[in-house]
């Protein structure tokens, strides 16, 4: 059967894209088929988890071409979700899948959704006069990738930005930290290791800049990402906190790409996503859905004089299956 | 092709997934077929939306369809069948579907979707099952994949329209009712029925509103698909430019703009189609909008989006499709001549115009000039604007051509000159990049555009000369950068990865003469720039290919004096793989040590201009085998005489046998005929007395038994008439006619040949390899001895009696005018050249030069002239007159030497200070008795003749001449010649022989010898350097190498050797010397 599209609510192009990626995706509708269905209606109502299972009922049910997320947007609308709002992809996966995880009653499925998107990493704060040092563990649903390094250059490809992410950075000068060994303000060296990588790994690429003069920004330029990303050969070691079992494992294919096209303030949403049943590129375009190839992903990867093309915002990345 | 006929013409396996399709579907195929055009051109998916009329026409109209098909169908046997399916179908039909025509439209949305699918997966199958095994290049499968590509694009832009209009249809629909039934009032609201329309104008307004976001969701979609397209198309753009680049180099490419300009235009269309559809939203906004209309939101968004590419399309499609190069510039373009015609074309690959309006182009020559100090600037004299007339020739596209173009230099007063010579400006005239821009003011359908184009860099020269290396910088730019505004590229040129060189040089040979180089010829070339193997990761910087030059020429001049010989005459041999062309010494040897004797390659020589040598081995029956090299022949003999000519008539003489021609077998072992019989100019019988008849026409070569192996031998050529080759030229050019006694005395393996006017008795020896030439007009007695490789070159016109004597390797040249007796006598390799105006009768003029150099004597009247140069240098004598003939002690300090052209001090590859080891035994100069009862060039004193290598001063030791050489006599003419001469020669001989035992080798010597006169033949050098630094501490001593006049080996600040890699200053003569 054909992917089946979304139809556009009013700005909700944001929105479609992000469902399009939960459901497209057979580990996470594993679990979203297993949530209990709330017993009164007005529960049901406002119930995230259950909403989502209706929609993708209703998609793989009909044979239309596209079905309206109306329901499911009216839903999120009470928990402050907003229709006709351009929202920006990043920040509502986040709201979403907290939402998910909030609503869904069962603690194994909470687990299951925690194991299936959330990075365990873990913060070293040390200070460099002493030995004092602060570790914490964390964990992040996505990474978020800065695409231009502190002195303001180009990074130039996926690997680098999670190369730059993990390398650890010297708090001096302003930046001090007090050290409570020291009595005083020393300088800190600051890193992050990673402990931990779910099966879908969710990168964020921080495409746009935050200026002192409040206007915000795209950065257009070309970031090219792989298709395969084996994480132990972009970390150096000093980079992981974890054993080789656990490693063994970082290794990912691209699953999704969410992409953004237009200008900060005003712009759209569209989805690149590889059907895990056969294996093909799909691009959803709210009610829009057609077959695509790896030529047209690799389109988003930017380019620095065309700042109204479509470049990927949000990378998803799927753990291989072991051989 | 309508999507039925091609699900028909689809494989068997694929036939029976739509056979399957339709055997479970309420829609049976026979209505299928029946209607299938009417099916396909309607919008079955829009009709499937619900609360919708469409669905009900559209199913309605079908049921219309099918009663008038039945009614159309005859009586046949074949109809019967279908008349009965279809009314059947027509019947179920109605029965299932017309309470829910919705349903229908989507079960017929759903079925043209999966025949769709069937249809893409089939078509891929066929492409790639179709040609298996001779697959589809990459390329074409790229150009496939553009090709499917732009039509996905163009389907989706024909559905998108569809889309488009069902939104007019609904948008008029719901203007209407809203016009009609919309009357807001206080008391409306309570009438139940008004509230009803309002109800249902709502839902109206609902369709209309997902319509529209449907249509901009297909324009989404659109637009992202054409941003692939278009990424496509830049990349095989960028491909082009890259073959582009290389045809320019000499590559074959295929820079056919055709498929680009196509795929461009196609785009190009669909994207201003997708601009009027936009527009035309944008007008539906204008009659309609509402809160959250999409159309608000969205359609700038898309506006710009669609802007940006368009612009982007439109600038990459302007391209410049000729490069700037001149008429006659054969396949060398981007080199222009100052006041020479040349022409350049751009191309719009977006063949889309206003037929209305007209777009002016316009070329500007170094619209923003590199900040490099004088930098030349240029005007464009003839027209720089051309008017793009629309609509002039659909078929050859939207181009600017601007032919005969000329450029003239501005001249700045007050800057002066600019260029090169004042040493102003940092880059030199072949080095400055010059580029032409293209703009073109585009409009159509009201979107205005500036395009440009920017040419290749292109150098600009004002002479011939400049050419070759003009043509160097342009190899280094396009090999090595891709950006036209790189002006200042060379101001610091990035220095070669070898492999893209050896690409781009064999590409010169490629364009030239149709074969390009072999690895092993690319492996030589390497060596000898790199000065080892080289490796992935050699580079070679600019200075090295085409400026440095031990040999006083630059890697790229030597290459291209090859690539012009080539061009002129060897294109033939050199395609068809004749020619090996570059071999190293070492190589060589190693391919000919296994062969027969007799075989012979051809190669080229690494230290003439654009020379081109053979050699060839020779084994004997104990020893190891000898490697033959002839002087390399360069385009100005060989336009006079071919090649395979000269190879089949190559001969060299043996000792007491017929000369036979040594080149029997090409390498490996092609019979010498078999390999050049189609290339020579004509048949010919090769025997000596008849070649005598074609004297006058016809040049022989021959070359006598060179005294050692790796000796260089050189060319007895003796011709009555004016050579080509000929430096000197005799006043009159004498008709062959009585010979008085020709004679031609082999007494060793030269062979002279004479063909004198009126002769009275010529004698010509050569004892050693050489060039014996003799163009004398009215001569008494002429006598030509070398007895070493040299050249002997006389040309007098009214000859009482000439002695040319050279018993070492050196050039004497003798233009007497009017000559009582002339002898030369050079024991030491050098050149001696003597241009005597009149010599009064009984006058003597004798050259006895001892060192390796060239002395240089144009006296006028002349006494008796003897001119002893022992110095190393070329001292140049101009004596008015010579009194006595007793002059010899004082007529010496009247010498003034001008040790002028004593070349520079660049003393290169190792060999400091030859001319130390080229001392000849002048023991052996004592024992000439050449001419007896005539010269006696003889001193027994070495001491005299030796140790004065200080040019500037002559030592004091020159004063003390020995006496037996003021007693020189003229030598008696006549009937004793012969004999004397014989003697002399077996003198000769018996002198050479007794020479060896104390000097170590004479052909060592000899060797050195014409090292130093021919620096032509450099790797003969390396080896002889090598034997001439072992001889025997006896030898050294007699060679007075500790002589402190001679500058020591260390030093190397001391101007000893003219550098064995320069050629030696040409060898001209005054005219008026002669007059």
């Amino acid at each position: 059967t054909e992917a089946i599209g979304l139809y556009n609510l009013g700005q909700s192009c944001c929105l479609n894209s992000l469902l399009q990626v939960f459901l497209m995706n057979i580990h996470f509708t594993r679990i979203l088929r297993r949530i209990t269905v709330p017993p009164s209606p007005a529960q049901r109502r406002s119930n995230v988890p259950y909403q989502m299972l209706l929609l993708l009922e209703k998609m793989q049910s009909g044979k239309c071409k596209a079905v309206g997320p109306t329901e499911l947007a009216c839903c999120l609308s009470e928990h402050r979700v907003e229709l006709f709002v351009q929202h920006d992809a990043a920040q509502l996966f986040l709201t979403l899948w907290n939402l998910l995880k909030k609503q869904m009653k069962k603690p194994e499925l909470v687990k299951e959704l925690r194991d299936l998107y959330t990075i365990c990493i873990q913060e070293h704060v040390a200070c460099q006069k002493c030995s004092f040092e602060v570790k914490s563990k964390s964990t992040m649903l996505t990474l978020p990738l800065p695409v231009l390094d502190a002195n303001s250059h180009r990074l130039k490809t996926l690997e680098d930005c999670l190369q730059y992410f993990f390398h650890p950075e010297e708090l001096t000068g302003q930046n001090m930290c007090f050290c409570q060994q020291c009595g005083r303000k020393t300088p800190f060296l600051q890193s992050t290791k990673l402990v931990h990588l779910p099966q879908t790994l969710t990168l964020h690429l921080k495409r746009f800049c935050f200026e002192r003069s409040s206007c915000t920004h795209k950065l257009s330029h070309s970031l090219p990402f792989p298709q395969e990303l084996d994480l132990r050969q972009v970390l150096t070691e000093s980079q992981c906190q974890a054993d080789d079992s656990e490693k063994a494992t970082w290794q990912y294919e691209l699953f999704a790409v969410v992409a953004h096209s237009g200008s900060a303030s005003c712009g759209h949403y569209c989805a690149y996503i590889r059907r895990l049943t056969d294996c093909k590129w799909y691009c959803f375009n709210d009610s829009e859905v057609c077959q695509v190839s790896w030529d047209d992903v690799k389109c988003t990867y930017g380019r620095s004089n065309l700042y109204w093309r479509e470049t990927a915002y949000l990378l998803f990345y799927m753990k291989k299956q072991p051989q | 092709m309508a999507q039925w006929q091609e699900v028909q013409g689809l494989a068997n396996t694929y036939l029976e997934q739509v056979h399957q399709l339709y055997a479970g579907s309420a829609l049976p195929m026979a209505v299928r077929q029946s209607l299938a055009a009417w099916i396909e051109s309607q919008n079955w998916r829009q009709a499937a939306e619900p609360l919708c009329s469409h669905a009900r026409m559209l199913f309605h109209s079908l049921l219309v369809l099918l009663g008038e098909r039945l009614g159309s169908l005859g009586s046949d046997r074949e109809d019967f069948m279908l008349k009965h399916n279809l009314r059947k179908a027509h019947r179920d039909l109605q029965a299932e579907f017309e309470e829910k025509p919705e349903r229908f439209a989507n079960l017929v949305a759903n079925l043209l979707q999966e025949e769709r699918r069937i249809l893409r997966l089939g078509q891929a199958e066929g492409q790639a099952g179709s040609a298996p095994a001779p697959s589809p290049a990459p390329e074409s499968g790229r150009e496939q994949q553009i090709q499917r590509r732009l039509a996905e694009f163009h389907t989706a832009l024909q559905e998108a329209e569809r889309a488009f209009r069902h939104l007019e249809d609904l948008q008029d629909a719901f203007d209407f009712c809203f016009k009609v039934h919309y009357q807001p009032g206080e008391e409306r609201n309570r009438d139940p029925g008004y509230l009803q329309e309002l109800q249902s104008l709502q839902a109206k307004l609902q369709n209309l509103d997902r319509q529209r976001r449907e249509v901009l969701a297909q324009m989404q979609q659109l637009l992202g698909r054409s941003e692939t397209l278009q990424e496509l198309l830049q990349q095989e753009l960028g491909g082009w430019r890259v073959r582009q680049q290389h045809l320019c180099l000499g590559a074959s490419a295929d820079t056919n703009l055709r498929p680009l300009e196509t795929w461009f235009t196609e785009l190009g269309q669909g994207l201003f189609q997708l601009r009027q559809l936009l527009r035309a939203l944008g007008d539906l906004r204008q009659k309609v909008t509402y809160a959250r209309d999409p159309l608000v939101a969205e359609t700038p968004l898309l506006e710009q989006r669609l802007q940006e590419q368009l612009t982007h399309l439109l600038k990459s499609a302007f391209v410049v499709e000729q490069q700037p190069s001149t008429p006659n510039a054969g396949k060398r373009p981007l080199v222009l001549r100052t006041a020479g015609k040349f022409s350049s074309r751009a191309r719009l690959l977006v063949r889309l115009h206003d037929r209305n309006h007209r777009m002016e182009a316009r070329i500007h020559i170094d619209r923003d000039p590199p900040n490099i100090k004088g930098f030349r600037r240029f005007n464009i004299l003839t027209s720089s604007s051309k008017t793009l007339l629309a609509g002039d020739s659909p078929q050859e596209g939207l181009v600017c051509d601007f032919q005969y173009l000329t450029l003239k230099e501005q001249k700045d007063s007050r800057a002066g000159k600019g260029k090169g010579a004042s040493g102003e400006g940092p880059l030199v005239v072949t080095e400055e990049l010059h580029v032409i821009t293209f703009t073109l003011a585009y409009a159509y359908c009201g979107l205005e555009l500036e395009l440009e184009a920017t040419t290749l860099p292109f150098v600009i020269i004002s002479n011939n000369n400049q050419f070759s290396s003009a043509w160097a910088s342009i190899l280094w730019f396009n090999m090595l950068s891709s950006d036209p505004k790189a002006q200042q590229f060379f101001s610091s040129p990035p220095p070669a990865p070898w492999p893209r060189l050896a690409e781009v040089l064999s590409w010169q040979f490629q364009s030239v003469a149709e074969r390009g180089l072999s690895r092993d010829n690319l492996l030589m070339l390497a060596k000898k720039l790199l000065g080892s193997k080289p490796s992935p990761d050699s580079t070679v910087a600019w200075h090295k290919f085409s400026k440095d030059g031990a040999s006083g020429f630059s890697f790229w001049a030597w290459l291209d004096g090859i690539l012009g010989l080539l061009q002129e005459h060897l294109k033939q041999l050199w395609k068809n793989g004749l020619i090996l062309g570059f071999v190293s010494r070492k190589q060589e040897e190693k391919l000919l040590k296994s062969k027969r004797t007799g075989t012979f390659l051809l190669r080229f020589s690494e230290s003439v201009l654009g020379g081109v040598t053979f050699t060839w081995v020779e084994h004997h029956e104990t020893g190891s085998p000898t490697f033959h090299a002839v002087e390399p022949y360069t385009a100005s003999e060989l336009v006079s005489l071919a090649l395979p000519d000269i190879i089949r008539d190559y001969h060299m003489s043996l000792e007491e046998k017929n000369p036979e021609n040594p080149l029997k077998f090409l390498y490996p072992n092609i019979p010498r005929d078999e390999a050049f019989g189609p290339y020579y100019s004509q048949r010919l019988e090769g025997n000596l007395s008849e070649s005598q008849k074609y004297l006058n026409r016809r040049l022989i070569r021959v070359s006598s038994r060179p005294p050692n192996r790796r000796q260089t031998e050189e060319e007895l050529l003796v011709a009555t008439e004016n050579l080509e080759t000929l430096q000197l030229q005799p006043r009159g050019q004498g008709t062959p006619g009585d010979l008085g006694t020709p004679q031609g005395v082999a007494t060793s393996p030269g062979m002279p040949r004479v063909t004198p006017g009126i002769l009275g008795t010529l004698q010509g020896v050569t004892m050693s390899p050489g060039t014996l030439q003799v163009t004398p007009e009215n001569l008494g007695t002429l006598q030509g001895v070398t007895v070493s490789p040299g050249t002997l070159r006389v040309t007098p016109e009214n000859l009482g009696t000439l002695q040319g004597v050279t018993v070492s390797p050196g050039t004497l040249q003798v233009t007497p005018e009017n000559l009582g007796t002339l002898q030369g006598v050079t024991v030491s390799p050098g050149t001696l050249r003597v241009t005597p105006g009149n010599l009064g009768t009984p006058q003597t003029l004798q050259m006895v030069a001892t060192s390796p150099e060239m002395p240089q004597v144009t006296p006028g009247n002349l006494g008796t002239f003897q001119g002893m140069a022992t110095s190393p240098g070329t001292p140049r004598v101009t004596l008015g007159n010579l009194g006595t003939p007793q002059v010899m002690a004082t007529g010496l300090g009247t010498l003034q030497p001008q040790p002028q052209s004593l070349e520079p001090p660049q003393v290169t590859s190792g060999i400091p200070n030859l001319q130390g080891t080229l001392q000849v035994a002048p023991g052996a100069v004592g024992s000439v008795q050449v001419l007896p009862g005539g010269l006696q060039v003889a001193s027994g004193d070495l001491g005299t003749l030796q140790g004065t290598a200080e040019p500037p001063r002559v030592p004091e030791e020159q004063g003390t001449l020995p006496a037996e050489l003021r007693d020189l006599e003229l030598l008696p003419g006549g009937q004793d010649m012969q004999e004397l001469l014989l003697q002399g020669g077996q003198d000769m001989q018996e002198l050479l022989e007794g020479l060896e035992p104390p000097s170590g080798t004479l052909g060592t010597l000899g060797t050195l010898g014409v090292a130093e006169l021919m620096p032509d033949v450099v790797a003969t050098l390396e080896d002889s350097l090598e034997e001439s630094f072992q001889l025997s501490p006896g030898s050294a001593a007699l060679l007075a190498q500790h002589d402190p006049f001679l500058p020591q080996p260390e030093d190397s600040a001391l101007p000893s050797v003219p550098s064995l890699f320069t050629d030696l200053p040409p060898l001209h003569i005054d005219a008026s010397d002669f007059q």
